[in-house]
């Protein structure tokens, strides 16, 4: 908390949490925060010093909710970062996730949040500033992401806002695709939180309290907000996406051969119009609606009512959250037209658990290495894949859902793993194991999968450089060094709590200036910038330590032979550029070591 | 005619709780939403629908006539004034509201009168709230 008088860094707790025991231990840790920001830097450090060796799943494997200094202060800094070792990958886990969980965090009064260990049986805790209770609910098991919230909202009341994250029926299954859910259709999607949320028997996580810090400098303070809060509101730096969100991209992606269709068999959709945002917005956006302290809520919830018993004019309505990532998992890869279709397959994937890109990118390769033999009608026990087959893919999640056979079950460990059983590894859209995102606009999208350090599209944007070349061409190196810088920079704005959809609210000087009203002094842009590489080399460093090599990470076959927005892709071209990222990262590591 | 607090597009609320940020700046220096005078809700399970419970500004509010000891008292024009010196802190006030939208302070166990300063709408992106003229007597919500 402020003091007034001279402004000074607020102090800053780790919550750690020991699940087998049931035991928690709240630390200060304001020196790692003076040093690194916070957010997802921090979590590195935490995640760094519980050792190397422990796998996954491993009871004590550990899994650390962290935020920035910016969270729930200043507008839009309403990212929670979650960093776990990876099932899916087996490296580094990260995931991002929104809703009210910064608020909340900060309001218990803990930036980060470390559980160890393993409840008994099923169980969920609630935090509740120095009141942790550690709570058996076998009764939820097998329960859905979405009635999980409902029932805990109800049941765990508080005078203060709550934040909820919990797994669905995939993660208590271990699926190493399962996502966590917070709130209302936010997720940490990537990677596989909810299968080592699973592995610990730990449903969920409900977090409150009613801390907060005082401001010292009211007129500063005033004046540095306001200039924000202009423009989020009121400039153009976020229209996009509190417009058509996210979704507005899938015709004009599709126009440059950008949009994958029929699992990456094309960048062109043929009916990108009937499921773009327009469409969406037109016909099925209900509301939108925003993170804690956001004001341009971006987060669109579309309403599809239908009609059931018939003959007594039933009828139901579900809402659903949709995006560019969704529509392109389950629309345009998958060559679904109907936004209808699209809408019931996400519902279906909501309330399962699984990460919605993921599960769609290995559907799409299910469907591909079905046409071309890699899988027989006997895997699929008589079901016929086919793509634009909206209602098999209900029959296949489903049967994914109970566990049907050993195909079946399966398609929940990802595509990388069906790829290693039942062959077609080039048709397997994975890039370090993990399924790759919505843009196929040419090397830099696809080396910017590999290179990420959690193979996000979000890592550094490599889509957006890709668009960048086809306006005004770049010279390789050049471009990607643009990438790599991109990729640490972004690392300032995950440590700060900042989300990814404000970074050009979030300019170098303006962040300085805000570090400096919360008591962070001497943060200028070199520092932010030398900082950023640190982090990056720091994520870097245990991944390599877990065996990541990214001079080994291959382009999917398939992806040489398609035709991108860039054209054909040259596999020589690819494997230069992350030799060469792969050299810079070697070089920081190094920078780092020094330092340390 | 008194200018008062009113919600008058409840259903263009996105939850960003922008209001509340700002109340709770403006007039206890305080980065929270626990300190605001007034309370966007949001219901379980249930994305997208948000009830806003600002201050009423009643012109003979339940609340002031809930307090024994006179700390709160009925305001010039609508709403209440606050005396934090007389507060007992027995809470009757806040469950004499009926949409309850006077708020609670936890940490100081006194209610959180709104000032009816306008400042949540100035931090409002989508005009859910407005200060609106309201005749003496007239209707406390759109």
């Amino acid at each position: 908390m402020f003091r007034k008088g001279a402004r000074r860094v607020p102090d800053f707790f780790l919550l750690d949490i020991d699940l087998t025991n049931q035991q928690y231990e709240k630390r200060n840790i304001t020196e790692l925060f003076s040093r690194w920001l916070g957010g997802t830097a921090v979590c590195s450090v935490l995640l760094e010093e519980c050792g190397m060796d422990l796998e996954p799943y491993d009871p004590q494997a550990p899994i650390i909710f962290g935020i920035g200094p910016f969270s729930s202060v200043f507008p839009v800094a309403t990212k929670t970062v979650a960093l776990f070792r990876s099932p899916l990958t087996n490296d580094l886990g990260e995931s991002h996730a929104g809703g009210r969980l910064a608020m909340s965090m900060y309001g218990a009064g803990y930036h980060m949040i470390r559980f160890r260990g393993v409840f008994p049986s099923l169980s969920y805790i609630v935090i509740d500033e120095d009141e942790v209770h550690f709570k058996r609910a076998n009764s939820l098991k097998g329960m859905s992401a979405l009635a999980t919230e409902r029932v805990l909202r109800e049941r765990e009341d508080s005078q203060f806002k709550r934040s909820i994250v919990r797994i669905g029926p995939a993660g208590e299954r271990r699926s190493p695709i399962a996502c966590a859910t917070v709130d209302a259709s936010r997720h940490f999607g990537r990677l596989g939180l909810g299968g080592v949320m699973g592995s610990k028997n730990l449903k969920a996580i409900v977090v409150s309290g009613g801390r907060y810090w005082t401001i010292n400098d009211r007129k500063a303070m005033n004046a540095y907000y306001k200039k924000l809060y202009d423009t989020v509101v009121h400039s153009s730096t976020m229209k996009k996406y509190h417009n058509l969100g996210t979704a507005m991209n899938i015709i004009p992606m599709s126009a440059i051969n950008g949009l994958p269709t029929r699992n990456f068999s094309q960048g062109f959709f043929e009916s990108a119009q009937q499921i773009s945002g327009e469409t969406f917005a037109r016909s099925y956006l209900s509301q939108q609606i925003a993170c804690a302290h956001c004001q341009t809520g971006c987060i669109h919830m579309a309403t599809l009512r239908e009609t059931y018993h018939l003959e007594d004019n039933m009828v139901k309505t579900i809402k659903v959250s949709y995006d560019h990532e969704l529509i392109y998992a389950w629309g345009s890869n998958l060559s679904i037209q109907s936004p209808e279709a699209v809408l019931r397959l996400l519902l279906f994937v909501e309330k399962q658990g699984w990460d919605a890109i993921s599960m769609g990118v290995t559907v799409a390769w299910a469907v591909e290495a079905f046409q071309q033999g890699y899988i027989t009608q006997e895997d699929t026990d008589g079901l016929i894949l086919n793509f634009g087959d909206a209602q098999a893919y209900i029959q296949i999640l489903e049967r994914v859902q109970r566990g049907h056979n050993r195909f079946f079950r399966s398609l929940e460990q990802g595509a990388a793993y069906c790829a290693s059983q039942y062959g077609g590894q080039d048709l397997c859209m994975t890039f370090g194991k993990n399924e790759a995102p919505g843009y196929m606009t040419g090397l830099f999208a696809f080396a910017g999968y590999a290179s990420g350090v959690r193979h996000s599209h979000l890592d550094a944007a490599g889509y957006s450089i890709d668009q960048t070349i086809l306006q005004q061409p770049m010279e390789l190196q050049q471009a990607n060094r643009c990438m790599y810088d991109e990729a640490c920079w972004r690392m300032v704005l995950n440590s700060l709590g900042i989300c990814l959809f404000a970074r050009n609210v979030y300019a170098p000087s303006i962040i300085s200036e805000g570090l400096s009203l919360l008591g962070f002094e001497a943060f200028d842009e070199a520092r932010l910038i030398s900082l950023g590489r640190s982090i990056h080399a720091l994520k870097y460093r245990m991944k390599r330590k877990w065996g990541f090599d990214l001079t080994k990470v291959k382009l999917p076959g398939k992806l040489t032979k398609v035709m991108t927005s860039a054209g054909k892709l040259s596999e020589e071209e690819y494997r230069q550029v992350l030799d060469q990222f792969d050299k810079w990262v070697t070089e920081d590591i190094q920078r780092l070591g020094v330092q340390s | 005619m008194a200018r008062l607090l009113r919600v008058i597009h409840r259903e263009q609320c996105i939850g960003c709780y922008s209001c509340m940020y700002a109340c709770s700046r403006h007039w206890f220096q305080a980065i929270t939403v626990e300190k605001a005078a007034l309370r966007v809700k949001n219901y379980h399970g249930v994305e997208g629908a948000f009830s806003i419970r600002p201050c009423y500004g009643c012109i003979d509010p339940d609340c002031a006539r809930s307090c024994p000891t006179g700390a709160l008292t009925t305001r010039k024009g609508g709403g209440i004034k606050f005396d934090s010196e007389l507060c007992a802190h027995c809470g009757l006030c806040v469950q004499a509201c009926a949409p309850k939208a006077l708020q609670w302070d936890a940490f100081t166990e006194m209610p959180i009168p709104c000032h009816q300063c306008g400042i949540c709408v100035q931090f409002c992106p989508n005009d859910v709230i407005a200060m609106v003229d309201v005749p003496e007597g007239g209707e406390t919500s759109a």
